[in-house]
Protein backbone atom coordinates (compact mmCIF):
# COMPACT_ATOMS: atom_id res chain seq x y z
CA UNK A 1 0.00 0.00 0.00
CA UNK A 2 1.16 3.50 -0.82
CA UNK A 3 0.15 6.22 1.59
CA UNK A 4 0.78 9.90 1.09
CA UNK A 5 0.49 12.44 3.86
CA UNK A 6 0.45 16.20 3.34
CA UNK A 7 2.90 15.99 0.45
CA UNK A 8 4.19 19.30 -0.90
CA UNK A 9 6.82 19.92 -3.54
CA UNK A 10 8.09 23.07 -5.14
CA UNK A 11 10.90 23.96 -7.54
CA UNK A 12 10.89 27.60 -6.53
CA UNK A 13 9.48 29.16 -3.40
CA UNK A 14 5.91 30.37 -3.46
CA UNK A 15 4.82 28.04 -6.27
CA UNK A 16 3.82 24.63 -4.96
CA UNK A 17 3.79 22.13 -7.79
CA UNK A 18 2.32 19.52 -5.44
CA UNK A 19 0.26 21.22 -2.76
CA UNK A 20 -0.53 19.38 0.45
CA UNK A 21 -1.72 16.13 -1.08
CA UNK A 22 -2.87 13.28 1.19
CA UNK A 23 -4.10 10.05 -0.28
CA UNK A 24 -3.90 6.26 -0.24
CA UNK A 25 -3.33 3.81 -3.09
CA UNK A 26 -4.52 0.40 -1.86
CA UNK A 27 -2.94 -2.81 -3.10
CA UNK A 28 -4.33 -4.36 -6.24
CA UNK A 29 -6.15 -1.26 -7.44
CA UNK A 30 -5.77 0.74 -10.60
CA UNK A 31 -6.02 4.48 -10.03
CA UNK A 32 -6.01 6.99 -12.87
CA UNK A 33 -4.85 10.56 -12.34
CA UNK A 34 -5.88 13.13 -14.90
CA UNK A 35 -5.71 16.88 -15.07
CA UNK A 36 -4.55 19.76 -17.23
CA UNK A 37 -0.97 20.17 -18.39
CA UNK A 38 1.30 21.58 -15.70
CA UNK A 39 -0.97 20.56 -12.84
CA UNK A 40 1.83 18.55 -11.23
CA UNK A 41 0.90 14.98 -12.20
CA UNK A 42 4.40 13.95 -13.28
CA UNK A 43 6.00 15.64 -10.31
CA UNK A 44 3.60 13.83 -7.97
CA UNK A 45 4.44 10.44 -9.50
CA UNK A 46 8.15 11.15 -9.25
CA UNK A 47 7.78 11.84 -5.54
CA UNK A 48 6.31 8.40 -4.94
CA UNK A 49 9.51 6.60 -5.93
CA UNK A 50 11.85 9.26 -4.65
CA UNK A 51 12.96 10.57 -8.04
CA UNK A 52 11.98 14.02 -6.80
CA UNK A 53 12.98 15.23 -3.37
CA UNK A 54 9.91 16.81 -1.81
CA UNK A 55 10.06 19.44 0.88
CA UNK A 56 7.08 18.58 3.07
CA UNK A 57 5.03 15.56 4.05
CA UNK A 58 5.52 11.84 3.94
CA UNK A 59 5.36 9.05 1.41
CA UNK A 60 4.87 5.67 3.09
CA UNK A 61 5.38 2.42 1.22
CA UNK A 62 3.90 -0.43 3.27
CA UNK A 63 4.19 1.83 6.28
CA UNK A 64 7.83 2.73 5.73
CA UNK A 65 8.61 6.39 5.14
CA UNK A 66 10.72 7.26 2.12
CA UNK A 67 12.43 9.93 4.13
CA UNK A 68 13.25 7.82 7.16
CA UNK A 69 16.94 7.50 7.87
CA UNK A 70 16.84 3.70 7.77
CA UNK A 71 15.01 3.54 4.41
CA UNK A 72 17.20 2.73 1.43
CA UNK A 73 15.57 4.62 -1.40
CA UNK A 74 17.17 2.29 -3.95
CA UNK A 75 15.43 -0.71 -2.47
CA UNK A 76 12.12 1.13 -2.56
CA UNK A 77 12.60 2.06 -6.21
CA UNK A 78 13.51 -1.52 -7.06
CA UNK A 79 10.02 -2.52 -5.88
CA UNK A 80 8.12 0.28 -7.67
CA UNK A 81 8.19 0.21 -11.45
CA UNK A 82 7.89 3.32 -13.54
CA UNK A 83 6.92 3.75 -17.18
CA UNK A 84 7.65 7.04 -18.92
CA UNK A 85 5.98 8.99 -21.68
CA UNK A 86 9.07 8.72 -23.90
CA UNK A 87 9.89 5.09 -22.96
CA UNK A 88 13.46 5.91 -21.89
CA UNK A 89 14.88 2.60 -23.03
CA UNK A 90 18.68 2.52 -23.00
CA UNK A 91 19.43 3.11 -26.70
CA UNK A 92 22.89 1.52 -26.60
CA UNK A 93 21.64 -1.84 -25.33
CA UNK A 94 19.58 -4.58 -26.93
CA UNK A 95 16.02 -5.12 -25.76
CA UNK A 96 17.19 -8.12 -23.76
CA UNK A 97 19.98 -6.17 -22.05
CA UNK A 98 17.54 -3.35 -21.29
CA UNK A 99 15.35 -5.80 -19.41
CA UNK A 100 18.06 -7.83 -17.67
CA UNK A 101 20.35 -4.99 -16.53
CA UNK A 102 18.63 -4.13 -13.26
CA UNK A 103 17.68 -7.72 -12.30
CA UNK A 104 21.33 -8.71 -12.68
CA UNK A 105 22.86 -5.67 -11.02
CA UNK A 106 20.28 -4.99 -8.33
CA UNK A 107 18.62 -8.34 -7.64
CA UNK A 108 21.88 -10.21 -8.41
CA UNK A 109 20.10 -12.70 -10.64
CA UNK A 110 22.29 -14.99 -12.72
CA UNK A 111 22.50 -14.08 -16.40
CA UNK A 112 20.53 -17.20 -17.29
CA UNK A 113 17.71 -16.57 -14.83
CA UNK A 114 17.47 -12.94 -15.92
CA UNK A 115 17.33 -13.88 -19.60
CA UNK A 116 14.73 -16.60 -19.00
CA UNK A 117 12.54 -14.20 -17.09
CA UNK A 118 13.04 -11.47 -19.71
CA UNK A 119 11.94 -13.83 -22.48
CA UNK A 120 8.82 -14.78 -20.50
CA UNK A 121 7.97 -11.12 -20.10
CA UNK A 122 8.64 -10.31 -23.74
CA UNK A 123 6.29 -13.14 -24.66
CA UNK A 124 3.70 -11.74 -22.29
CA UNK A 125 3.88 -8.28 -23.89
CA UNK A 126 3.77 -9.93 -27.29
CA UNK A 127 7.22 -9.25 -28.80
CA UNK A 128 9.59 -12.15 -28.02
CA UNK A 129 11.03 -11.96 -31.55
CA UNK A 130 12.57 -8.54 -30.85
CA UNK A 131 14.85 -9.57 -27.99
CA UNK A 132 18.09 -9.03 -29.90
CA UNK A 133 17.11 -5.73 -31.51
CA UNK A 134 18.05 -2.25 -30.39
CA UNK A 135 15.29 0.11 -29.20
CA UNK A 136 15.83 2.34 -32.24
CA UNK A 137 14.73 -0.51 -34.50
CA UNK A 138 11.32 -0.83 -32.81
CA UNK A 139 8.08 1.09 -33.20
CA UNK A 140 6.95 3.35 -30.38
CA UNK A 141 4.35 0.87 -29.21
CA UNK A 142 6.89 -1.93 -29.15
CA UNK A 143 9.35 0.25 -27.25
CA UNK A 144 6.77 1.08 -24.62
CA UNK A 145 5.94 -2.60 -24.20
CA UNK A 146 9.63 -3.34 -23.70
CA UNK A 147 9.73 -0.56 -21.11
CA UNK A 148 6.83 -2.18 -19.26
CA UNK A 149 8.62 -5.55 -19.42
CA UNK A 150 11.76 -3.88 -18.08
CA UNK A 151 9.84 -2.64 -15.06
CA UNK A 152 8.08 -5.96 -14.54
CA UNK A 153 11.41 -7.80 -14.53
CA UNK A 154 12.05 -6.28 -11.11
CA UNK A 155 8.89 -7.98 -9.77
CA UNK A 156 7.50 -4.66 -8.55
CA UNK A 157 4.72 -4.41 -5.98
CA UNK A 158 3.34 -1.34 -7.75
CA UNK A 159 3.68 0.36 -11.12
CA UNK A 160 3.59 4.05 -11.93
CA UNK A 161 2.72 5.13 -15.46
CA UNK A 162 3.34 8.69 -16.63
CA UNK A 163 1.31 9.25 -19.80
CA UNK A 164 2.43 5.92 -21.27
CA UNK A 165 0.52 6.37 -24.53
CA UNK A 166 0.65 10.09 -25.25
CA UNK A 167 3.79 9.88 -27.39
CA UNK A 168 2.30 7.09 -29.52
CA UNK A 169 0.51 7.08 -32.84
CA UNK A 170 -3.16 6.14 -32.45
CA UNK A 171 -2.75 2.66 -33.90
CA UNK A 172 -0.14 1.79 -31.29
CA UNK A 173 -2.02 3.07 -28.26
CA UNK A 174 -4.23 0.01 -28.19
CA UNK A 175 -1.38 -2.51 -27.98
CA UNK A 176 0.10 -0.73 -24.97
CA UNK A 177 -3.27 -0.33 -23.26
CA UNK A 178 -3.92 -4.05 -23.72
CA UNK A 179 -0.73 -4.87 -21.82
CA UNK A 180 -1.82 -2.50 -19.04
CA UNK A 181 -5.30 -3.98 -18.91
CA UNK A 182 -3.75 -7.44 -18.60
CA UNK A 183 -1.60 -6.18 -15.73
CA UNK A 184 -4.56 -4.67 -13.94
CA UNK A 185 -6.39 -7.97 -14.35
CA UNK A 186 -3.52 -9.77 -12.62
CA UNK A 187 -3.99 -7.55 -9.59
CA UNK A 188 -1.05 -5.20 -10.02
CA UNK A 189 -1.24 -1.98 -8.02
CA UNK A 190 -1.15 0.76 -10.65
CA UNK A 191 -1.13 4.55 -10.57
CA UNK A 192 -1.65 5.80 -14.10
CA UNK A 193 -1.40 9.38 -15.29
CA UNK A 194 -3.22 9.41 -18.60
CA UNK A 195 -5.63 11.23 -20.84
CA UNK A 196 -7.05 7.95 -22.14
CA UNK A 197 -10.51 8.38 -20.67
CA UNK A 198 -11.65 5.11 -22.22
CA UNK A 199 -9.02 3.28 -20.16
CA UNK A 200 -10.02 5.25 -17.05
CA UNK A 201 -13.68 4.37 -17.50
CA UNK A 202 -13.17 0.67 -18.28
CA UNK A 203 -10.16 -0.32 -16.22
CA UNK A 204 -9.60 2.11 -13.36
CA UNK A 205 -11.14 1.46 -9.98
CA UNK A 206 -10.92 5.13 -9.13
CA UNK A 207 -10.14 8.35 -10.95
CA UNK A 208 -8.47 11.43 -9.49
CA UNK A 209 -8.65 14.91 -10.95
CA UNK A 210 -5.56 16.99 -10.23
CA UNK A 211 -5.33 20.73 -10.72
CA UNK A 212 -2.76 23.26 -9.50
CA UNK A 213 -0.98 20.65 -7.41
CA UNK A 214 -4.10 19.50 -5.58
CA UNK A 215 -6.39 16.50 -5.80
CA UNK A 216 -9.69 18.25 -6.43
CA UNK A 217 -11.75 15.12 -6.83
CA UNK A 218 -11.45 11.39 -6.32
CA UNK A 219 -14.26 9.03 -7.20
CA UNK A 220 -14.99 5.54 -8.42
CA UNK A 221 -14.62 5.63 -12.17
CA UNK A 222 -18.37 5.39 -12.80
CA UNK A 223 -19.13 8.27 -10.45
CA UNK A 224 -16.25 10.30 -11.78
CA UNK A 225 -17.65 10.30 -15.30
CA UNK A 226 -21.37 10.22 -14.43
CA UNK A 227 -21.48 12.53 -11.43
CA UNK A 228 -18.43 14.79 -11.19
CA UNK A 229 -18.84 17.31 -8.35
CA UNK A 230 -16.27 19.93 -9.01
CA UNK A 231 -16.90 22.53 -11.74
CA UNK A 232 -13.23 22.30 -12.76
CA UNK A 233 -13.60 18.54 -13.26
CA UNK A 234 -16.71 19.03 -15.38
CA UNK A 235 -14.98 21.67 -17.47
CA UNK A 236 -11.94 19.41 -17.93
CA UNK A 237 -14.09 16.42 -18.87
CA UNK A 238 -16.17 18.37 -21.33
CA UNK A 239 -12.99 19.56 -23.00
CA UNK A 240 -11.29 16.20 -23.13
CA UNK A 241 -14.34 14.14 -24.10
CA UNK A 242 -15.36 16.70 -26.73
CA UNK B 1 71.27 18.77 -47.75
CA UNK B 2 72.19 15.39 -46.40
CA UNK B 3 69.12 13.23 -45.97
CA UNK B 4 71.35 10.28 -45.18
CA UNK B 5 71.57 11.62 -41.63
CA UNK B 6 68.02 10.42 -41.06
CA UNK B 7 68.75 6.88 -42.20
CA UNK B 8 71.92 6.73 -40.16
CA UNK B 9 70.09 7.64 -36.98
CA UNK B 10 66.70 6.21 -37.79
CA UNK B 11 66.77 3.41 -35.29
CA UNK B 12 67.80 5.68 -32.44
CA UNK B 13 65.17 8.29 -33.21
CA UNK B 14 62.29 5.93 -33.90
CA UNK B 15 63.22 4.14 -30.68
CA UNK B 16 62.09 7.29 -28.90
CA UNK B 17 58.63 6.88 -30.43
CA UNK B 18 58.07 3.86 -28.21
CA UNK B 19 58.48 6.06 -25.17
CA UNK B 20 56.33 8.75 -26.77
CA UNK B 21 53.59 6.22 -27.47
CA UNK B 22 53.79 4.80 -23.97
CA UNK B 23 53.55 8.23 -22.42
CA UNK B 24 50.66 9.23 -24.69
CA UNK B 25 48.78 5.98 -23.98
CA UNK B 26 49.11 6.29 -20.22
CA UNK B 27 48.26 9.99 -20.28
CA UNK B 28 45.21 9.23 -22.40
CA UNK B 29 43.76 6.37 -20.34
CA UNK B 30 44.82 7.74 -16.95
CA UNK B 31 43.69 11.25 -17.84
CA UNK B 32 40.36 9.97 -19.15
CA UNK B 33 39.61 7.83 -16.09
CA UNK B 34 40.52 10.60 -13.68
CA UNK B 35 38.73 13.06 -15.95
CA UNK B 36 35.52 10.99 -15.80
CA UNK B 37 35.55 11.20 -12.01
CA UNK B 38 36.28 14.93 -12.12
CA UNK B 39 33.66 15.53 -14.80
CA UNK B 40 31.02 13.73 -12.74
CA UNK B 41 32.22 15.74 -9.74
CA UNK B 42 31.57 18.93 -11.72
CA UNK B 43 27.96 17.78 -12.09
CA UNK B 44 27.54 16.75 -8.47
CA UNK B 45 24.82 18.29 -6.34
CA UNK B 46 26.99 17.98 -3.26
CA UNK B 47 29.07 21.13 -2.67
CA UNK B 48 31.75 18.95 -1.04
CA UNK B 49 32.33 17.30 -4.39
CA UNK B 50 31.37 20.06 -6.80
CA UNK B 51 33.69 22.79 -5.50
CA UNK B 52 36.92 20.78 -5.17
CA UNK B 53 36.38 19.30 -8.64
CA UNK B 54 35.63 22.70 -10.13
CA UNK B 55 38.64 24.29 -8.46
CA UNK B 56 40.88 21.52 -9.73
CA UNK B 57 39.66 21.82 -13.31
CA UNK B 58 39.95 25.61 -13.40
CA UNK B 59 43.37 25.56 -11.78
CA UNK B 60 44.99 23.11 -14.16
CA UNK B 61 43.37 24.63 -17.21
CA UNK B 62 44.98 27.93 -16.25
CA UNK B 63 48.47 26.43 -16.04
CA UNK B 64 50.87 25.80 -18.93
CA UNK B 65 51.66 22.09 -19.20
CA UNK B 66 55.37 22.74 -19.14
CA UNK B 67 55.05 24.28 -15.70
CA UNK B 68 53.12 21.27 -14.42
CA UNK B 69 55.86 19.01 -15.77
CA UNK B 70 58.53 21.10 -13.97
CA UNK B 71 56.42 21.18 -10.87
CA UNK B 72 56.21 17.42 -10.53
CA UNK B 73 59.85 16.98 -11.49
CA UNK B 74 61.36 19.50 -9.09
CA UNK B 75 58.87 20.00 -6.30
CA UNK B 76 57.52 16.54 -5.59
CA UNK B 77 60.95 15.14 -4.61
CA UNK B 78 61.34 18.07 -2.23
CA UNK B 79 58.00 17.29 -0.60
CA UNK B 80 58.25 13.51 -0.53
CA UNK B 81 61.99 13.36 0.06
CA UNK B 82 62.78 11.07 -2.85
CA UNK B 83 63.00 11.65 -6.60
CA UNK B 84 60.28 10.14 -8.76
CA UNK B 85 62.33 9.58 -11.88
CA UNK B 86 61.80 11.37 -15.17
CA UNK B 87 59.26 9.00 -16.65
CA UNK B 88 57.08 8.61 -13.57
CA UNK B 89 57.02 12.32 -12.83
CA UNK B 90 56.11 13.06 -16.45
CA UNK B 91 53.31 10.51 -16.40
CA UNK B 92 51.87 11.98 -13.21
CA UNK B 93 52.12 15.48 -14.64
CA UNK B 94 50.32 14.46 -17.82
CA UNK B 95 47.53 12.55 -16.11
CA UNK B 96 47.00 15.38 -13.63
CA UNK B 97 46.95 18.00 -16.35
CA UNK B 98 45.02 16.24 -19.09
CA UNK B 99 42.32 15.09 -16.64
CA UNK B 100 41.25 18.71 -16.30
CA UNK B 101 40.57 18.89 -20.03
CA UNK B 102 38.92 15.49 -20.15
CA UNK B 103 36.71 16.52 -17.23
CA UNK B 104 35.13 19.27 -19.32
CA UNK B 105 34.66 16.94 -22.27
CA UNK B 106 33.04 14.35 -20.00
CA UNK B 107 30.82 16.95 -18.39
CA UNK B 108 29.50 18.10 -21.76
CA UNK B 109 29.05 14.49 -22.86
CA UNK B 110 27.08 13.52 -19.76
CA UNK B 111 24.90 16.61 -20.12
CA UNK B 112 24.10 15.63 -23.69
CA UNK B 113 22.36 12.44 -22.47
CA UNK B 114 18.63 13.07 -21.95
CA UNK B 115 17.62 13.49 -18.29
CA UNK B 116 15.00 10.76 -18.62
CA UNK B 117 17.74 8.17 -18.92
CA UNK B 118 18.89 8.90 -15.38
CA UNK B 119 15.32 8.67 -14.13
CA UNK B 120 14.85 5.37 -15.97
CA UNK B 121 17.99 3.91 -14.40
CA UNK B 122 17.09 5.03 -10.91
CA UNK B 123 13.49 3.87 -11.24
CA UNK B 124 14.76 0.32 -11.78
CA UNK B 125 16.63 0.49 -8.50
CA UNK B 126 20.12 1.09 -9.90
CA UNK B 127 22.48 3.11 -7.75
CA UNK B 128 24.35 6.24 -8.80
CA UNK B 129 27.53 4.46 -9.91
CA UNK B 130 25.52 1.82 -11.79
CA UNK B 131 23.44 4.44 -13.58
CA UNK B 132 26.58 6.28 -14.63
CA UNK B 133 28.56 3.17 -15.56
CA UNK B 134 25.93 1.24 -17.50
CA UNK B 135 23.47 3.87 -18.71
CA UNK B 136 24.94 7.37 -18.92
CA UNK B 137 28.67 7.06 -19.65
CA UNK B 138 28.34 4.65 -22.61
CA UNK B 139 25.98 7.10 -24.27
CA UNK B 140 28.05 10.11 -23.23
CA UNK B 141 31.25 8.56 -24.59
CA UNK B 142 29.60 8.24 -27.96
CA UNK B 143 28.93 11.95 -28.24
CA UNK B 144 32.35 12.71 -26.74
CA UNK B 145 34.27 10.74 -29.34
CA UNK B 146 35.16 13.62 -31.68
CA UNK B 147 36.38 15.79 -28.79
CA UNK B 148 38.28 12.85 -27.32
CA UNK B 149 40.03 12.25 -30.63
CA UNK B 150 41.13 15.87 -30.81
CA UNK B 151 42.40 15.71 -27.25
CA UNK B 152 44.28 12.48 -27.96
CA UNK B 153 46.12 14.15 -30.83
CA UNK B 154 46.95 17.11 -28.61
CA UNK B 155 48.31 14.77 -25.94
CA UNK B 156 50.40 12.97 -28.50
CA UNK B 157 52.00 16.24 -29.55
CA UNK B 158 52.32 17.49 -25.98
CA UNK B 159 54.45 14.49 -25.01
CA UNK B 160 57.34 16.27 -26.74
CA UNK B 161 57.31 18.82 -23.90
CA UNK B 162 58.78 16.15 -21.65
CA UNK B 163 62.10 16.89 -23.30
CA UNK B 164 62.53 19.83 -20.89
CA UNK B 165 63.29 17.44 -18.07
CA UNK B 166 65.43 15.25 -20.29
CA UNK B 167 63.04 12.43 -21.06
CA UNK B 168 64.43 10.80 -24.17
CA UNK B 169 61.25 10.62 -26.17
CA UNK B 170 61.15 11.04 -29.92
CA UNK B 171 61.72 14.79 -30.26
CA UNK B 172 64.41 14.78 -27.61
CA UNK B 173 66.30 12.14 -29.58
CA UNK B 174 65.97 14.08 -32.81
CA UNK B 175 67.37 17.00 -30.90
CA UNK B 176 70.31 14.90 -29.63
CA UNK B 177 71.15 13.73 -33.13
CA UNK B 178 71.08 17.33 -34.31
CA UNK B 179 73.54 18.35 -31.61
CA UNK B 180 75.90 15.69 -32.87
CA UNK B 181 75.39 16.02 -36.61
CA UNK B 182 74.32 19.65 -37.02
CA UNK B 183 71.65 18.85 -39.63
CA UNK B 184 68.72 20.82 -38.22
CA UNK B 185 66.68 21.32 -41.37
CA UNK B 186 66.69 17.69 -42.45
CA UNK B 187 66.10 16.38 -38.94
CA UNK B 188 63.27 18.72 -38.01
CA UNK B 189 61.59 18.18 -41.37
CA UNK B 190 61.72 14.50 -40.59
CA UNK B 191 60.24 15.08 -37.12
CA UNK B 192 57.40 17.13 -38.60
CA UNK B 193 56.74 14.39 -41.14
CA UNK B 194 56.57 11.72 -38.44
CA UNK B 195 54.09 13.72 -36.33
CA UNK B 196 51.98 14.40 -39.42
CA UNK B 197 51.82 10.76 -40.44
CA UNK B 198 51.06 9.49 -36.95
CA UNK B 199 48.35 12.06 -36.29
CA UNK B 200 46.71 11.39 -39.63
CA UNK B 201 46.80 7.69 -38.91
CA UNK B 202 45.39 8.26 -35.44
CA UNK B 203 42.48 10.35 -36.61
CA UNK B 204 41.69 7.88 -39.37
CA UNK B 205 41.50 5.06 -36.87
CA UNK B 206 39.30 7.17 -34.61
CA UNK B 207 37.07 8.07 -37.52
CA UNK B 208 36.70 4.42 -38.48
CA UNK B 209 35.86 3.58 -34.88
CA UNK B 210 33.24 6.32 -34.77
CA UNK B 211 31.60 5.13 -37.97
CA UNK B 212 31.55 1.53 -36.83
CA UNK B 213 29.78 2.54 -33.63
CA UNK B 214 27.21 4.48 -35.59
CA UNK B 215 26.44 1.42 -37.63
CA UNK B 216 26.15 -0.75 -34.55
CA UNK B 217 23.91 1.73 -32.74
CA UNK B 218 20.96 2.90 -34.83
N1 LIG C 1 12.59 20.09 -12.93
C1 LIG C 1 11.75 21.16 -12.86
N2 LIG C 1 12.23 22.37 -12.53
C2 LIG C 1 11.41 23.45 -12.45
N3 LIG C 1 10.09 23.41 -12.69
C3 LIG C 1 9.55 22.24 -13.03
C4 LIG C 1 10.35 21.05 -13.14
N4 LIG C 1 9.54 20.02 -13.49
C5 LIG C 1 8.30 20.55 -13.60
N5 LIG C 1 8.29 21.86 -13.32
C6 LIG C 1 7.09 22.73 -13.30
O1 LIG C 1 6.19 22.19 -12.39
C7 LIG C 1 4.87 22.27 -12.87
C8 LIG C 1 4.23 20.92 -12.89
O2 LIG C 1 4.91 20.10 -13.84
P1 LIG C 1 4.54 18.58 -14.11
O3 LIG C 1 5.42 18.11 -15.18
O4 LIG C 1 4.53 17.85 -12.83
O5 LIG C 1 3.04 18.72 -14.64
P2 LIG C 1 2.15 17.67 -15.43
O6 LIG C 1 0.83 17.70 -14.78
O7 LIG C 1 2.85 16.37 -15.49
O8 LIG C 1 2.03 18.30 -16.86
P3 LIG C 1 2.01 17.59 -18.28
O9 LIG C 1 0.59 17.14 -18.51
O10 LIG C 1 2.39 18.69 -19.22
O11 LIG C 1 2.98 16.47 -18.27
C9 LIG C 1 4.94 22.93 -14.23
O12 LIG C 1 4.64 24.29 -14.07
C10 LIG C 1 6.38 22.76 -14.64
O13 LIG C 1 6.81 23.84 -15.43
MG1 LIG D 1 3.67 15.20 -17.06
Amino acid sequence: MIEIRNLSLWYRRGHKVVDDVSTVFPNGRTIVICGPSGSGKSSFLRCINGLERFQEGEVLIDGKSLRARETDIHQVRARIGMVFQHFELYPHMTVLDNITLAPRKVLKQSAKDAVDRAMQLLTRVGIPENAAKFPGELSGGQQQRVAIARSLAMEPQAMLFDEPTSALDPEMIKEVLEVMIDLAGRGMTMVVVTHEMGFAREVADEVIFMDHGRFLERKSSTDFFERPDHPRTREFLSRILR
Amino acid sequence: MDWQVILRNLEFMVGGLALTAQLAAIALTGGLLWGILLGLGRLSRSPWIYYPATLYVHFFRSQPLILVIFWFYFLVPVITGKPLGTFVSTVIAFVTFEAAYFAEIVRAGVQSVPKGQVAAGYSCGLRYHQVQLYVILPQALRSMLPALTTQAVVIFQDTSLAYVIGLREFLRRVNLVDTREARSIELYCFAAFVYLVLCLLGSRVAHRFERRREVALP
